[in-house]
């Protein structure tokens, strides 16, 4: 039996995979952000029998805690003379033209930074040993300071950790919680390795005492968290590893998604979660891309995270006229309350859901499943109101209020098409190759206009998208990523990188078994980063035969040219744990009885291609495996509603997901 | 015709995004870190008379350089499909010579030129006296190879001879190469992509919409230009000197806000200097847009619209519009940063809430090479140095940090020592360094590096002598100081300076603080 449960702004969701009644359950009730383990508990209480379950948990509270900079009081030790390093970061700004342009609000004040005197060199030698007699002044300093929690980063320890390891010693026994850069991210580059270090130092006690608290009425049989990089880990792991969790909640909606398309028989896939205020899109080959260049908050993060790429852009964007007369949208954004005009709760500004219902897109009866009303008049004179503002007049038989609502949809999706370009495109990958996976509340009305404008021909709207996150916890494998620099030659014989290798997958081996998974379940995937001399970005490739092969045909691939003669340097060893838990089965709907036209609910005036045209609306709830609908048409799911062009073909799949063949342009 | 506000937003996106997939490519098939990881590039299509219409722009110094680029081509060379120009000639369209620019004509089907595509890129090493082609010259000769408007393609087809002669000219040919392949490729994608977007959208609408967005951003310009209350604003300020003569070097501006324009007269500058500091035209006028293009605020599309209500004059001969065969590997890096600091004083007259007090004012371009025994081979290590940020009317300077024209990274200290025979003894703060007031400005750097074997060192570095000004009765930031230190003893360097080094010897950097705002001891609510 296994439990998912996932706390987002608004709800907390849950998913029960019960295997002996064989039934899968959802739940959602209201999050509690004041005390987030409440609505866990209240989750709890409704669902019955889950105390056998594995339960596994994605949570939100470590990275509110570092975005709303409200961790513990932590402290920095540094190699003396490096004490502004957290400060000095890159010395970059943010924006080239922002004459102000301020650092982001740092962690840890410059009252908290501390320097010891020692100094290791690039090939792990002791150019000044560690002076220990600094010690007592430093805790002396940190009491007076009310320090709860200290990030210790020395230059080059993850070549020589006992420098560390002896301050991290002396800075425990005096109470303090200490996180360690060679334990955290024994990896190079000191601004990287410290800022990783010092996350870890100011979320690791607020999640501590979270999961203590919820640690307190077992939850289930085991505890899992969910990690950044698409999988979980041991609940006491996450507490030493807290940086690990600080984008969980959007990896697991990536990794629900990603896997609903591979039931579905797509492996390659772009994923794309469009809210009320943003919209999350990535790509998966097989499996989620995985990042280690995060920023969360300004502030980079170097642990492998799913490289989700965010905008600004979503259902509840508020359209403008700017002051050289450009109608455009958000990033400024109505939210769920007062929301949009048509939610009728006091917002008159026009958004992109108002443009969808004056577009006749987004029926207002059946929003929700019918549970809310749309108010359509209230969209309508918003976006009159837009267009006599922009100078827009009735044109080819729609009147004002429809022109502007399609010039917003047409900007929001212009907007949200540069987005995927940034995580396709611009990495080398054709966007053609892949299905577009919707799984937001407002994507399904954009989805099939943004694939035919990417060229791509296929969508996927799986269906219990809103508890999807949820879902991709229970499916997530216990993931364990490690890596350790190495600098080493090109020429290093290849059984000395084996050693290097050896020493971190026996940790993970043991650390995954430790988790429970049998000893049968467990892979293990070795890699190197590797790069020519003198360049400064690594390209991760196997190692398996031939892995300086690999690397040239990998640079290759990805920058369009190789030098097989060059020297290469290998930098970091990488180890992936992997420990396959069993994933419950997506349930499948026998094929139709009944013919389509039982979920149908009428016509509707609708905006497609510019001018108006009559679209079936279409029960979604009510619609079956094997039943087809053909554009334009509605259809109107109670978790969001899919609008087809004119063209566009939908096919209900075994698993009740919606499958589009997107109409050419 | 008239357009619909709705498409001008959506053609916004679409050609910003063309010029950022044609910077994806250039930065994925480079070969030099400094393309690669610095990002020391830009690139922006034009239209078919050289109207810039979009950039992807990371270096502010490229900003207005670009159009004068492809205006240089337009009038120097006859396109054909498939052709591709070449140039880095700061005295015909360019700016110092490591700043190499390709551009590409986009022909439809039947031979309508529909614009450029064009890309710039600074190149590790272009020959000339010194590697890394920044030297302490006297004349544009010793620079570098100099490559005035010419074809490297003709109707699709390379030019060996002008290519195998540009490859003979530096050090490091097999980068070049692969550079300049890259940037050739990043217009290809510019060029691919705006056909794609004539096939989706009619030629109608693209050409329609390239104009929009020029007279938008214009239209953008000008309101803000509008908001700033009429009236003549001078300033002037001085770099340290040339490297070759002591004196100070006076940069003077007027601005004149009259309705809608502005026009920035640079007439009482400095007459151009034998050292390398000299300016061109391009140059000040970049430093001019950017000034302009930050007042501006955000999200307003570089294009050339932003320039057409801003008019500047810079006499020639003088150091910001140097005649030509002056030195000027400077003037890009030193010079186009107090053109800045002088503009910003100006205008700080006109909107004080807006301008902040003088950041530090120079790059501290470190160059170091010698031999490397660990890897028995030459190295050049370059870098540039952050300092102290002018503070505001409502907050404090940042400290260390790169300010205007520049906004390149850190080489990691867990990166250079292991590429370079160098140690790095300190990198932090040189408190008490910003000035004083209401707000204080930024501190700047101090940054010691120990060579581990004899080796040269380049300094070209400014504020060392002058120092970066405070507003609103708010003190200077402290200037910047180059040490060596030999045997125990210190020894203050010049702010430019070339210097044979020994083992053990340690540079000491010392970069400038920001200037303070407003009086000091004034309570800053």
């Amino acid at each position: 039996m296994q439990l998912g449960i996932d706390i987002g702004g608004t709800f907390t969701d849950f998913v029960f995979v019960d295997d002996e009644a064989r039934t899968v359950r959802t739940l959602k009730v209201m999050s509690t952000p004041e005390s987030p383990a409440r609505a866990v508990l209240d989750g709890i209480r409704h669902l019955q029998r889950v105390e056998h379950a594995d339960v596994v948990h994605g949570s939100t509270v470590a990275t509110n805690a570092l975005l709303e900079r409200k961790g513990a009081r932590t402290a920095f030790v540094t190699t003396r003379g490096f004490g502004d390093l957290l400060t000095i970061a890159r010395q970059t700004r943010g924006d080239i033209y922002d004459l102000f342009a301020a650092r982001p609000e740092p962690i840890v004040p410059p009252s908290a930074c501390f320097e010891v005197t020692e100094r290791v060199d690039h090939l792990g030698q002791v150019l000044t040993p560690l002076d220990e007699s600094d010690l007592p002044n430093l805790i002396e300093r940190m009491r007076s300071e009310r320090v709860e929690s200290v990030a210790v980063c020395l230059l080059f320890s993850f070549l020589h950790a006992a420098h560390e390891e002896r301050v991290a010693d002396a800075l425990q026994g005096a109470g303090f919680v200490v996180s360690r850069s060679s334990e955290i991210l024994p990896e190079h580059r000191e601004y990287e390795r410290a800022s990783t270090t010092v996350i870890n130092a100011y979320v690791a006690p607020v999640l501590e005492r979270y999961l203590a608290e919820l640690e307190l009425h077992h939850l289930g049989r085991s505890f899992r968290v969910m990690q950044s990089n698409g999988g979980s880990i041991r609940s006491e792991e996450a507490r030493r590893h807290a940086v690990r969790t600080i984008l969980s909640g959007p990896a697991g909606g990536v990794v629900g998604a990603v896997h609903v398309a591979r039931t579905s028989g797509f492996t390659q896939a772009i994923t794309f979660d469009m809210g009320g205020t943003s919209t999350d899109v990535s790509l998966s080959r097989g499996r989620p891309e995985v990042t280690s260049e995060a920023h969360v908050g300004g502030l980079p993060i170097r642990v492998p995270v799913i490289d989700i790429h965010t905008i600004g852009a979503g259902g509840g964007s508020i359209a403008y006229v700017d002051a050289g007369g450009a109608l455009r949208v958000g990033p400024e954004s109505a939210g769920a309350d007062p929301g949009p005009a048509c939610y009728g709760r006091g917002g008159s500004a026009p958004t992109v859901t108002d443009a969808n219902v004056v577009l006749g897109r987004l029926p207002p009866d059946r929003f929700l499943g019918g549970e809310m009303q749309l108010d359509a008049t209230a969209a309508h004179s918003t976006l009159r109101a837009l267009a006599k503002q922009a100078g827009i007049g009735p044109h080819s038989g729609l009147d004002e209020a429809q022109v502007a609502a399609l010039g917003v949809v047409q900007i929001a999706n212009a907007h949200m098409e540069r987005a995927v370009r940034v995580i396709s495109v611009a990495r080398g990958h054709d966007p053609i190759d892949f299905v577009f996976v919707s799984f937001g509340g407002a994507g399904g009305l954009h989805a099939c206009d943004l694939a035919r404008g990417l060229g791509m021909k296929c969508v996927l709207v799986p269906s219990g998208a809103s508890t999807l996150s949820a879902y991709g916890m229970l499916v997530a494998d216990v993931v364990k990523d490690y890596v350790q620099t190495i600098m080493a030659s090109g020429e290093t014989p290849r059984e000395e990188l084996a050693m290097h290798l050896d020493a971190l997958v026996e940790q993970g081996r043991q650390e995954v078994l430790a988790d429970g998974i049998p000893a049968e379940a467990v892979s293990i995937e070795r890699e190197l980063d590797i790069r020519y001399s003198g360049q400064a970005y690594e390209l991760t490739v196997p190692f398996g035969d031939g892995y300086i092969d690999a690397f040239h045909a990998a640079h290759k691939s990805r920058y369009g040219h190789a030098d097989v003669d060059a020297p290469v340097e290998i930098v970091n060893v990488r180890v992936r744990a992997v420990g396959s838990t069993p994933t419950p089965p997506m349930p499948r709907t026998a094929p139709a009885d009944r013919d389509v036209s039982c979920a149908r609910l009428g016509l509707r005036r609708v905006v497609v291609d510019g001018a108006e045209a009559m679209a079936e609306v279409y029960d979604g709830d009510e619609l079956l495996p094997g039943h087809r609908i053909v554009g334009p048409a509605i259809i109107a799911q109670s978790d969001t509603t899919i609008f087809l062009s004119e063209g566009d073909v939908a096919h209900i799949d075994e698993f009740r997901g919606v499958q589009i063949e997107v109409a050419n342009q | 015709m008239s357009h619909d506000p709705a498409r001008i937003e959506v053609f916004k996106h679409l050609f910003a995004s063309v010029a950022e997939e044609m910077g994806v490519v250039l930065r994925r098939t480079a070969y030099s870190p400094n393309i690669k990881e610095r990002r020391d590039f830009s690139c922006a299509l034009f239209d078919a008379r050289g109207g810039m219409i979009a950039q992807a722009a990371h270096i502010p110094v490229h900003l207005g350089a670009m159009p004068m680029s492809v205006r240089a081509c337009i009038e120097a060379l006859d396109f054909s499909p498939g052709d591709v120009a070449i140039l880095n000639d700061p005295f015909r369209g360019g700016t110092h010579l490591p700043d190499v620019t390709l551009v590409a004509p986009i022909f439809l089907d039947g031979g309508v030129l529909l614009g450029f595509a064009a890309n710039r890129a600074h190149h590790a090493d272009v020959g000339g006296m010194s590697p890394g082609s920044m030297p302490m010259s006297r004349e544009l000769y010793q620079e570098g190879i100099v490559i005035p408007p010419a074809k490297l393609f003709e109707a699709g087809r390379r030019n060996e001879g002008l290519w195998s002669l540009i490859l003979a000219n530096v050090r490091t040919p097999v980068e070049r190469a692969g550079d300049l392949r890259a940037q050739i490729a990043a217009n290809h994608q510019g060029v691919r992509r705006l056909t794609a977007l004539v096939a989706r959208y009619g030629l109608d609408d693209v050409t329609l919409y390239m104009q929009s967005l020029i007279e938008y951003a214009e239209r953008m310009t000008r309101r803000l230009i509008a908001d700033l209350p009429d009236g003549v604003y001078c300033f002037r300020d001085h770099l340290d000197d040339d490297g070759v003569d002591p004196a100070h070097i006076e940069i003077a501006v007027a601005v004149t806000i009259d309705g809608d324009e502005a026009t920035v007269d640079f007439t009482g500058s400095s007459a151009q200097r034998s050292g390398n500091v000299n300016a061109v035209y391009p140059i000040t006028a970049s430093a001019t847009y950017y000034v302009f293009r930050a007042l501006l605020g955000l999200d307003v599309p570089s294009n050339s619209g932003c320039h057409v209500p801003i008019t500047v004059i810079a006499p020639e001969g003088t150091v910001v519009n140097a005649r030509f065969p002056a030195a000027v590997a400077g003037g890009n890096v030193e010079t186009s940063q107090r053109i800045t600091d002088v503009l910003l004083g100006a205008l700080a007259q006109a909107c004080p809430d807006k301008i902040p007090a003088a950041s530090q004012g120079t790059m501290n371009n470190v160059t170091i090479g010698g031999w490397n025994p660990a890897r028995s081979q030459p190295y050049a290590y370059y870098e540039t140095v952050g300092g102290g940020a002018g503070a505001g009317p409502d907050r404090d300077g940042v400290s260390g940090v790169h300010s205007h024209m520049t906004n390149t990274m850190n080489t990691p200290i867990e990166a250079l020592e292991y590429a370079y025979p160098l140690l790095v003894r300190r990198y932090d703060l040189r408190r008490g360094s910003g000035g004083e007031g209401r707000h204080r400005g930024g501190d700047g750097i101090r940054r010691e590096l120990e060579m581990l074997h004899d080796a040269h060192v380049t300094l070209l570095t400014d504020r060392r002598t002058t120092t970066p000004y405070g507003l609103d009765g708010g003190q200077p930031g402290r200037s910047g100081r180059n040490l060596l230190i030999r045997d125990g003893r210190e020894v203050t360097l010049a702010g430019k300076a070339s210097l044979d080094t020994k083992r053990g010897d340690v540079l000491v950097v010392e970069t400038p603080g920001g200037g303070g705002y407003g009086r000091p001891g004034e309570d800053p609510e």
